[in-house]
């Protein structure tokens, strides 16, 4: 509560000088500038958007051959679990429900082929992060790291 | 971090008893050659355990001679299941070593878990256990 003092003057001035203005708004009025800069982006970012480019490449597959379903849907199901841990480790939104899109692979096993190598790539991304990782986001990372090797093994 | 350490070393014994326990009950050969792989790999791990235990001074409990399994082992069926239970077990015991270690430890660590997680999807897919995979491999 020690801040509550502050926070309800720069609401108020915030709504004396703009109307719309909130108190935590901002964007565009260097008078309320408080944070000079964005925060730089998560060092779990990009595990964040290869899971969910993961999942969106097994939905193509699987759109492309439905015989498929079975033994990707799994997986793409795994990544949208990554992707919602680490959405809320973050501390950010997911992208709401963002459908399967692009060509899908016509040729099944060149996109079998194709998402294995990239859950390989997925999988060196999350291991440089697991190695970099503070205490609290080891198991985490080396959890996805493991996953994703597994995935691998099951694609082969 | 030692305490980690020890709880990894006592899941690479149990790991080793089991294989030698579940070896028997498999019948095919690509079953065969796994078992010997991963008994070696959990042989490997151990030792290289017990001597990071030594240069920490650290000490462990002597493994025991025998274990209880956790349902028995008659047929291939429960062999396979016995292998995949060890090597998720084998997961979490080292993904626990993970936020208490840095550097050369923690990469030990990584590498054992990835490892486990893909002997369990191989186990997974010769036993026909589906899905072959977790969302968490080593999460409790």
């Amino acid at each position: 509560m020690v801040l509550t003092g502050r926070v309800r003057r720069r609401h108020l001035i915030g709504v004396a000088a703009g109307g719309a203005l909130s108190a935590t708004a901002p964007a565009g009025c260097g008078l309320f500038d408080d944070d000079p800069e964005p925060a730089p982006p998560d060092a779990l970012q990009p595990l964040l958007d290869e899971a969910l480019a993961l999942a969106a490449a097994y939905d193509r597959a699987v759109l492309a051959q439905p015989g498929l379903a079975k033994r990707l849907t799994p997986l793409a199901d795994d990544h949208r679990t990554h992707a919602a841990e680490l959405a809320r480790v973050i501390g950010k939104a997911l992208p709401s429900g963002a459908p399967a899109s692009g060509a899908p692979d016509a040729d099944p096993a060149g996109s079998v082929a194709a998402l294995r190598k990239a859950e390989q790539a997925a999988q060196k991304t999350a291991v440089v992060a697991c190695r970099a990782a503070p205490a609290a986001r080891a198991g985490l990372t080396g959890s996805i790291a493991a996953a994703r090797a597994a995935h691998a093994e099951a694609l082969r | 971090m030692n305490e980690q350490l020890a709880a990894a070393l006592a899941a690479e014994e149990a790991a080793i008893y089991a294989y030698g326990a579940l070896g028997v009950k498999l019948t095919g050969k690509g079953d065969r050659i796994e078992a010997r792989a991963a008994e070696a790999v959990h042989r490997g791990r151990r030792d290289a355990l017990v001597s990071r235990l030594s240069r920490l001074k650290a000490s462990t409990a002597p493994a025991p001679a025998a274990y209880e399994l956790p349902f028995p082992v008659t047929d291939r069926q429960s062999a396979v299941k016995l292998a995949i239970h060890v090597e998720d077990g084998v997961a979490q015991a080292w993904r626990a070593v993970l936020p208490v270690t840095t550097e050369a430890d923690r990469s030990t660590g990584l590498n054992a878990l990835v490892d486990a997680a893909v002997r369990a999807t191989r186990w997974r897919r010769l036993g026909e256990v589906t899905p072959v995979t977790m969302a968490w491999p080593g999460r409790p």
